[in-house]
């Protein structure tokens, strides 16, 4: 009898561990289009996309499950995981410009094309094409290389531009400065900056997420050397073989200009992540803080007052080749159709609809993000005076309009994480001087362009 | 003879069907057997041996962890990591350097903590067991949380620098904080390490101690041998194997750890804290779904070959011991 029952213990044992393995399978599939998944790794943007999902499902009858993965190595581990596992969503929010490429280059993504090709005219001029498989993208994006020519892996979501000064209008009146009127050149901002550390020593000077090294260098550093350099300079610092580096006198006079923000950064900015710096700000740890066009939603979703806020962009050093800089809108995050999708018409008129003027709305008034589809006359409405306001500075002469988009410039290997730490070295942490940095970033762009 | 054979034949014949039985039951109880250690074993294929192949083949690749397929790269992934890459071989070295300080740092720092805690310990008979149990507390609450309350703790206006200055060694705190500082940043992070890693050497040095016959303790000190005599003659010799195997704990846990260095400094300022189960994470997770995976797998098979070198001195040390 014990036998017996061992014997039905061991039985019971196998099977448990096989019905563990089994579990593992798809746990879902197409249920006739009535429903719909969506993987986004904003945390900001959930709350927005459900009430546009809501909107959807009053007029299609398709439900649409949102779902956030935070933070970014979250987001790329579930992705690569449900890759190998065929779990994927039927729509991603994925990074645009790069990831949708490169997920799309490994087979992941539908094309878009036949869906969308006759409506991108509704999203701003720059976001276009940003989902598009071009030549050029072809041949220096690896995954790329079985691609179509023309291929459509991404329609923009959400646009905007980085370089974004965010201050708070208190701390600028309580340091006798005017609280309506943003510095007009990179000494107006040293000033107000030193004003307001004069009046504050702990709370008065800058935030910015350093901990994630490649932000000083991308939201603050490159929209200062473009103003001073002007385009065809700026590019030549990243040029192959260029003896116009960073560490030429052109290079060392930007990495100068970027070095006297030193003594205005907050106390441990170099251990602030992006959101800890914004959130910073948002306590009134900080009075100045650099983010991009998305950063008002999470100031606001933090507490703070979006009229409590002036914004205006990396302002211009004097005597540089631009005085008045303007920046490109770009667009951010794009959406995508998974190639998996067993509802891919469903997913493909959910993504129709957030693109739409209407869903867009919907979306920019839930997130107070800026959508890449163009809302027109009703901006303001939807996302407010304060980031309407910002659209005033994507507009302007081309040779004034800083494009982090354009990256036909830099090396096909180029990585903006490898940029950042010689300038935090530089500054806030005093551990190299400009000639010092300069150098390290030309070896760095060297290695990049010998890296192809 | 033949009536021999006739009744070896009948006992045979008796014997037969009980041995069948017997052999039937040997058989039943070996298969009750396989099939509970069953999935353990299916547990080791997949999650075990498959991953250790998997990983050794992927080190020879690029891929990205959703491509259709591998780019075989033979060593090239191994080269860049140690000397080819102009970019990832300076970060790897600086990565390694900072894991061979954080590696002795802890490990020896750990001893020098946890030995006079336990012998003090060992001392005393009264509130033994709660002075244990508290002791005890960093490694049994060390983890995720911990390591964020660590950092609030070490901000420029946290409690660390407001102590100091409150007892008047204001010269001490760090104005930027202790893990923005590239001064103070490992070093911090290698106190909190051991911090997190005392109480179970001390909980280890603690049954050595007790295992030591008092006697001999005894016969030392109405020899004349005083306390610290006592300790350096005839304890610590006595402790030696239980300090190699706490010490080469604390070096293989340092270098294949990584989650304080992703979670209090992610490798920064400017690199400061970078050690090299960070890079293999970064490699693998950071890089917006580049083909790094392979260059990550080969950093992680350069770092189990350090830790099998660990293995085999570990091993020689405690067979010296013996």
């Amino acid at each position: 009898m014990i036998g017996n029952r061992r014997f039905l213990a061991a039985v019971a044992a196998v099977a448990l561990s096989l019905s563990v393995a089994a579990c593992g399978g798809d746990d879902e599939s197409g249920d006739g289009g009535k429903s719909l998944t969506m993987w986004t790794f904003k945390r900001t943007h959930v709350e927005a996309l459900q009430q546009a999902a809501a909107a959807f499902k009053t007029k299609s009858g398709i439900d649409v499950k949102i779902e956030a993965f935070t933070p970014d190595d979250v987001f790329t581990a579930k992705i690569q995981s449900a890759a190998q596992t065929k779990d994927l969503p039927d729509v991603l929010e994925l990074h645009s410009g790069g990831e949708d490429l490169r997920v799309g280059g490994g087979g992941l993504l539908a094309d878009l094309k036949g869906d969308f090709d006759g409506k991108l005219d509704r999203f701003l001029a720059p976001t276009r094409e940003s989902g598009r498989v071009t030549q050029q993208r072809k041949d220096s994006v690896e995954e790329l290389s079985g691609a179509t020519v023309g291929s459509l892996y991404s329609v923009p979501f959400t646009a905007g531009t980085f370089g974004i000064v965010y201050a708070n209008k208190e701390k600028l009146a309580k340091a006798g400065l005017d609280p309506a009127k943003p510095p007009a050149t990179w000494e107006e901002f040293l000033s107000a900056l030193k004003a307001t550390t004069t009046a504050d020593k702990e709370q008065g000077g800058l935030s910015l997420g350093l901990k994630v090294t490649q932000t000083g260098f991308n939201w603050v550093y490159e929209q200062l050397a473009f103003a001073y350099l002007g385009q065809q300079k700026f590019e030549a610092l990243f040029g192959k073989g260029t003896t116009a580096g960073f560490g030429s006198p052109d290079g060392l006079k930007t990495l100068d200009l970027y070095a006297q923000l030193k003594p205005y950064w907050i106390p441990g900015v170099s251990a602030l992540g992006i959101d800890e710096a914004d959130i910073a700000f948002a306590q009134g740890k900080s009075a100045f803080n650099v983010g991009g066009t998305f950063t008002l939603a999470f100031l606001a979703q933090n507490g703070m007052k979006p009229e409590n806020v002036l914004a205006f962009p990396i302002p211009p050093a004097t005597g540089g080749a631009v005085s008045d800089l303007r920046l490109a809108p770009l667009a951010l995050t794009g959406l995508s159709v998974t190639s998996t999708s067993g509802n891919a018409a469903a997913a493909s008129q959910w993504v129709d609809f957030l693109t739409s003027p209407e869903g867009a709305g919907i979306f920019a008034k839930g997130s107070l993000d800026l959508p890449a589809t163009d809302l027109g006359t009703q901006a303001e409405t939807l996302i407010g005076p304060e980031l309407a306001a910002l659209q005033q500075f994507f507009t302007g002469p081309a040779d004034s309009t800083y494009d982090a988009g354009n990256r036909g410039f830099r090396p096909p290997d180029y990585d903006e994480v490898e940029m950042g730490n010689p300038l935090l070295k530089l500054a806030p942490l005093g551990e190299a001087d400009a000639a010092t940095t300069g150098r390290t970033l030309d070896t760095v762009i060297k290695a990049m362009w010998d890296a192809k | 003879m033949a009536v021999t054979t006739d009744s070896s034949v009948a006992a045979r014949l008796v014997r037969e069907p009980r041995r069948t039985t017997r052999s039937r039951q040997r058989g039943r109880r070996a298969l009750v057997g396989y099939a509970f250690i069953a999935p353990a074993v299916v547990l080791f294929l997949v999650m075990g041996l498959y991953t250790l192949v998997y990983s050794f083949g992927l080190s020879f690749a690029k891929w990205n962890g959703f491509s259709p397929s591998w780019d075989w790269v033979g060593l090239d992934n191994y080269r860049d990591l140690l000397y080819a890459d102009p970019r990832l071989a300076p970060e790897i070295r600086g990565a390694a350097l900072n894991t061979g300080i954080a590696m002795v740092a802890v490990s020896f720092g750990t001893v020098l903590i946890a030995l006079p805690l336990a012998t003090l310990l060992n001392s005393i008979t009264r509130l033994r067991g709660t002075l244990r149990s508290i002791f005890f507390l960093p490694y049994v609450t060390a983890g995720i949380a911990v390591y964020y309350a660590w950092r609030y703790v070490l901000e420029p206006d946290g409690a660390v620098n407001l102590a100091l200055r409150a007892v008047g060694l204001g010269s001490l705190a760090r104005p930027q904080g202790f893990l923005a500082d590239p001064d103070t940043a490992l070093a911090t992070l290698i106190v909190i390490m051991i911090w997190g890693s005392v109480p179970v050497a001390m909980l280890l040095y603690l049954a050595g101690l007790q295992a030591i016959d008092p006697a001999v303790i005894e016969a030392a000190a109405l020899d004349g041998a005083g306390a610290v005599r006592r300790l350096r003659h005839i304890t610590w010799p006595l402790l030696v194997p239980i300090t190699v195997a706490i010490v080469l704990l604390g070096l293989r846990d340092t270098m294949q750890g990584f989650q304080i260095f992703l979670i209090m400094t992610n490798g920064g300022p400017a690199g400061h804290t970078d050690v090299l189960g960070l890079k293999a994470y970064q490699q693998a997770f950071f890089q917006s779904l580049s083909p790094t995976l392979g260059v990550a797998s080969a950093l992680g098979w350069l770092i189990f070959l350090a830790a099998l070198l660990l293995a085999v001195v570990n091993a020689r040390l405690l067979r010296g011991q013996r």
